[in-house]
């Protein structure tokens, strides 16, 4: 593997290797797309970028802005044996190790070029380091067929189940009981229910999604408090042991709820629980639900 | 419009007494979807039952709940009713009005009103009740016995004689297990080897039995009646058609190791029968030890072997064969005694295990069965006994008691006393346990006609003194130390599971408990039974064992296969997990929690639309989705649990009819 | 139940505006708390039975939920009760070890694991959802567990967490 790590001096060069390795790729018919991040309209905001074109491949770029976990587009090409290239943060590659793991996208149709991350912005607030960056502790990606390797990069003051999501979630777990519930309740009587989080998540990779199944109706579809509870709650249970931590539902919720306070519980408890490394690390690693250890803690007596 | 019957059982004074049925039954009528109601005193009585379906029939009914005593005692009965009158049975639901409701409570107005509301749950999920039936599945008319011990070589005589294809698998050159190095069984003193041989002899000569020796299962796939089993046959390097027996390779073979069967205690050739009456009593060339497989000289055997037997060329050799049934007797190993400090870590040659003596004394064993310690083949005066040595131990050994020590340590002091002029046979015990026919009495000849002593205590401590080994124990009755100069010391050694029993229970889809020994489906009802349909097991692999209790059994298990091969295909119940491909994404999350390994994925080739020009709009696609396997699949529904698009459901207990009993109150 | 359908909505208004449990003195001693109980069919659910034919009394609050094993018991199931108006939910299955499906209440310890942190996490009051072992052998455990969830409810009063009072006030206070 040594030979496809690119060294680069500086974060600026990340763009022109880019583009170089995606030029490569299509030119050679190893793939047939590349899905990377191109400039956007707004500035500082970039956007995902679907390259077929070797010609194409000068609009690749990698800067601060480069939010988008771009690997759930791989979705979009499943069952079709087509060969893609993608582009993958640290935090990225988690979750696309995640698709693999869910059988969604085989392994060997899929070029992963890494990027060994120097870190985002905020999005609302683009002077400040961006929110997942905080909690981050996989800026080199683990899993890839080349990799960027560029010295800049940032890696958060966090660990696995680290200061950072305790902070977070301390936040809430310091509450009362009463307080908690009043602060869901109006977390979750705020939210509209535009699945944004759920469309952008990238171990959100159902054919059908249960909340949109009619029979059996799990969740009534209009917009009531205690459906939007069942919503999050469900949707926390069904990420459980899989969320790889990318932020991108919280980044989307186009009014701010914590959705990542719920999913962060839940890792921290996996971790305490069970002793298990967080989610989609390798590519062997078998779901938190879908294993058991007879010796788990026993509570329940 | 769905027309569900409702029918409130009294049951006697039973459920009316807590319960106002009259009220019940008029309250059911307002329920949505119910289209008739009664009660009565009775209602699995044949006037009851004759009620239901007269009244299936004129008020055209679909559904039928019925409000009475617990599924569990009589769901089948009404299923049968409903069926009688032309209704599928799982359109049946049972409201348990007694044992969960009338029993339990004495207030009338608060039972009445909890029974209403158990009567809306059952009419609520019965809405949702759809048709079910079983499928049927062939049975393939062969069995598989694995482990040629006393408990196999059982078994497989017994299915065979029923007129069954039975095969015996042994991984071992020859049957008869540990039995064959047993000198002699208690409480009879029958000699065991004259009793197991013509057993041997017998399924060796069955025109239904094949023993397949010198080979392990490798793979079990399939299910009840399909069991592909595939088999490795470990390389002979002599071919058994050719190879007359006459033993003259073993007699010239230069090469010597360690007999396994005589305990380590003699020397056998590297080409090898274990015992001069095995079965087959063909032999196998052991590569480990041959001197041609070391050095790549020899071939001693082959120059000598008239029939020109000997092949080293032969490789191991996989078959698959098909399988109706499978009987695991796969036996028991031996706990090693060399954790125990205080016992010199196997360090003393003295000190030896039960089998050991077994062989020590056996008349064809190492010493033809002259009584001679190990050390140096002195005749031992004094031989103390340890019993419980791994047994009863939960800090080195074994929580559990594995039942034969102590008979078979009464039998060994016997035969000391019997054998040895002038010795000395001490016992040092926790208990004395010995609960089977005429073992107690067994015992008490040991203690008063053979005048063996017995300790109640542990020993602490063996230690070498000016040759001698000392033990030092405590005799708690007396409330003493003693020390006792012997000259040899058997200890009897736990019966524990076989080192690769849980890798074994694994690969052929068993469970196994906290000591790695089979589980059996109940420990009091199905002793034989697995959870897995189609597999029993009998012997020591289920838990300690002495021979009757194996033998026995090894003759239920053998019931239990006849009794499913003599059936040409069998029904499986219709409650098994679906899959609904339209909505399974094949992430393969169901297939790990399956105990059964009823879930695989396939493979479907569909064409699709897409949204993105780069992706394969109006092309053929191959996706992935789950199958459920409905003759492995026994209901459990953990796999609809890990499923988060619902895409997998379980008939009889679907999401929506869980929802629905949820919704109803 | 004896229960006042008006005073209960009014309660739950009450409580919902000031973001406070309802306590024991606003609802009356006599309240009665609705609780639903899945119960695996091999072991708590036999366990009940045996209950019932040793004449255990216990209240009258509990609605039993029969599953093959309490691995069938989706966590959505709980919600879902939460939702439809339960004041307190009990999952209960074979003890580990004992699972009639050998493996499956192993799933159902690490999901309700999770589920119950989680719960307890967005402030659902833990003395409400209960999950434990009850073999088909442990009938007066069942007695014991049902009265006890029962003794530790009632003094919470009707759940408002998760409800779907726009259905509540439809209906009426959920067909009580």
């Amino acid at each position: 593997m040594n030979e496809n790590v690119i060294q680069v001096s500086g974060k600026s060069e990340i763009s022109q290797i880019m583009r170089e390795i995606a030029r490569d790729l299509l030119q050679q018919k190893t793939v047939s797309l590349v899905i990377g991040w191109e400039k956007g309209i707004l500035p500082n905001k970039s956007a995902p970028a679907f390259i077929t074109q070797s010609h194409d491949t000068d609009k690749l770029v990698f800067d601060e802005y480069c939010y988008h976990n771009l690997t759930k587009y791989l979705l979009q090409r499943k069952g079709s044996g087509l060969k893609t290239a993608i582009f993958v943060k640290g935090c990225d590659s988690r979750s696309l190790v995640g698709l693999v793991q869910d059988n969604q996208v085989p392994r060997e149709d899929i070029c992963i070029i890494g990027i060994s991350c120097p870190g985002l912005m905020e999005e609302r607030n683009t002077v400040i380091p961006a929110k997942k960056c905080e909690t981050c502790y996989t800026s080199i990606p683990v899993e890839y067929d080349f990799l960027i390797d560029c010295p800049d990069t940032k890696t958060g003051d966090d660990e696995p189940g680290g200061s950072f999501a305790h902070r977070e979630l301390s936040k809430v777990e310091n509450m009362t009981l009463d307080q908690r519930d009043t602060y869901w309740q109006t977390m979750f009587q705020g939210c509209i229910r535009c699945y944004a989080c759920r469309n952008v998540c990238p171990v959100c990779s159902c054919k059908e999604c249960c909340f949109d199944l009619t029979s059996p109706d799990w969740v009534g579809k209009g917009n009531n408090t205690s459906d939007n509870s069942f919503y999050h709650l469900v949707r926390a249970m069904h990420v459980a042991g899989r969320c790889v931590s990318c932020g991108e539902c919280e980044r989307v919720c186009p009014i701010n709820l914590p959705v990542m306070l719920l999913n962060s519980k839940l890792s921290l408890s996996i971790e305490e629980l069970f002793d298990e490394p967080p989610a989609s690390m390798n590519l062997d690693d078998t779901a938190t639900l879908s294993q058991f250890k007879p010796e788990d803690p026993e509570e329940f007596m | 419009m769905k027309k569900v019957g409702v029918f409130v059982c009294h049951c006697g004074t039973n459920i009316a007494q807590t319960v106002n049925c009259e009220q019940l039954a008029e309250a059911a009528k307002t329920l949505p979807g119910v289209a008739y109601s009664t009660e009565y005193k009775y209602m699995c009585s044949d006037p009851g039952q004759t009620m239901i379906k007269k009244a299936i029939e004129e008020h055209n009914l679909d559904r039928v709940v019925v409000a009475a005593c617990s599924p569990r005692m009589h769901e089948a009965t009404f299923r049968k009713c409903v069926n009688g009158a032309g209704l599928n049975p799982y359109l049946l639901e049972i409201a348990n009005i007694r044992e969960q409701c009338s029993w339990v409570h004495s207030d009338k107005t608060k039972a009445t009103a909890k029974a209403e509301d158990l009567i809306r749950m059952a009419v609520a999920k019965a809405l949702k009740n759809e048709k079910l039936t079983p499928s049927v599945i062939p049975i393939h008319k062969r069995a598989l016995v694995i482990g040629g011990g006393i408990a196999g070589i059982q078994a497989a005589l017994d299915i065979a004689d029923t007129g069954y294809q039975v095969d015996l698998v042994e991984r071992e050159p020859s049957i008869g297990g540990k039995m064959a190095q047993i000198d002699k069984t208690f409480p009879t003193m029958d000699c065991s080897a004259c009793i197991l041989t013509p057993k041997m002899v017998d399924a060796a000569q069955h025109p239904n039995i094949t023993i397949i020796a010198y080979s392990e299962v490798e793979k079990v796939e399939g299910y009840v009646g399909n069991f592909d089993v595939t088999i490795r046959r470990k390389a002979t390097c002599v071919d058994p058609v050719k190879c007359t027996g006459c033993g003259l390779c073993s007699q010239k073979c230069p090469s010597k190791t360690d007999s396994e069967f005589e305990c380590n205690m003699s020397q056998r050739p590297a080409i090898y029968s274990p015992f001069p009456q095995a079965i087959p009593n063909k032999p196998v060339i052991d590569q480990e030890a041959c001197r041609y497989f070391k050095t790549g000289k020899c071939k001693i055997c082959q120059k000598i072997c008239a029939s020109d037997a000997v092949n080293f060329e032969d490789q191991d050799e996989l078959v698959t064969i098909r399988y109706g049934a499978i009987v695991v007797a796969t036996g028991y190993s031996l706990y090693d005694y060399n954790q125990y400090g205080e016992y010199g870590y196997g360090q003393y040659p003295d000190v030896i295990s039960g089998l050991d003596f077994e062989r020590l004394v056996n008349a064809s064993g190492p010493t033809m069965g002259k009584i001679k310690r190990p050390s140096d083949g002195q005749e031992p005066k004094t031989v103390v006994f340890i019993k419980c040595v791994g047994s009863r131990d939960a800090n080195r050994g074994h929580d559990y008691c594995s039942r034969a020590c102590c008979m078979y340590t009464a039998k060994h002091a016997t035969m000391v006393r019997d054998k040895i002029k002038d010795s000395q046979a001490v016992v040092f015990y926790m208990d004395i346990r010995t609960p089977g026919k005429n073992y107690e009495e067994f015992y008490l000849r040991a203690v008063e006609e053979y005048g063996v002593t017995y300790v109640r205590g542990r020993v602490s401590r063996i230690y070498m003194e000016s040759g001698n080994l000392i033990v030092q124990g405590e005799d708690t009755i007396l409330g003493t130390q003693i020390l006792v100069v012997a000259d040899m010391v058997v200890l009897a050694t736990a019966m524990e599971a076989q080192p690769d029993a849980a890798e074994f229970a694994r690969k052929i889809g068993i469970t196994f408990d906290q000591n790695n020994f089979f589980n059996e489906a109940h420990p009091k009802l199905r002793p034989v039974e697995t959870f897995s349909a189609g597999i029993y097991l009998a012997g020591a692999c289920q838990g300690p064992k002495d021979i009757p209790d194996s033998v026995a059994q090894a003759g239920a298990a053998a019931a239990k296969v006849v009794a499913l091969l003599s059936k040409d295909e069998m029904a499986t119940e219709p409650i098994v997990a679906e899959v609904n491909t339209n909505h399974c994404s094949g992430c393969g999350f169901c297939v790990p929690v399956c105990p059964y390994k009823a879930i695989s994925l396939k493979t479907l080739t569909e064409r699709v639309h897409g949204s993105v020009a780069w992706g394969p709009a109006g092309k053929e696609i191959t996706r992935q989705v789950a199958e459920v396997n409905k003759g492995l699949c026994q209901g459990c529904g953990a796999c609809t649990v890990n499923c988060r698009s619902g895409a997998l459901d379980l008939l009889g207990f679907t999401n929506e009819q869980i929802l629905a009993e949820v919704d109803s109150l | 139940m004896t229960m006042d359908n008006g005073q209960w909505t009014m309660d739950n208004e009450m409580q919902r505006q000031q973001g406070t449990s309802v306590r024991l003195d606003s609802v009356g001693k006599d309240w009665d708390p609705k609780i639903l109980v899945f119960a695996c069919q091999y072991c708590t659910y036999a366990g009940a039975d045996l209950a019932g034919l040793s004449r255990l009394q216990y209240p009258t609050t509990t609605r039993v939920i029969r599953v093959p094993c309490s691995g069938r018991t989706n966590p959505q199931f709980v919600i879902r009760a939460f939702q439809k108006g339960f004041d307190g939910v009990l999952v209960a299955g074979c003890h580990p070890g004992d699972c009639h499906f050998s493996t499956g209440n192993y799933f159902t310890r690490r999901r309700y694991l999770l589920m119950t942190r989680l719960m307890e996490f967005v402030g659902m009051d833990p003395r409400r959802f209960r999950v434990c072992w009850i073999s088909g052998s442990e009938g007066p455990k069942f007695q014991q567990v049902v009265t006890e969830l029962t003794d530790a409810i009632r003094p919470l009063g009707p759940n408002h967490k998760l409800r779907d009072t726009e259905l509540s006030s439809l209906v009426g206070g959920i067909g009580r």
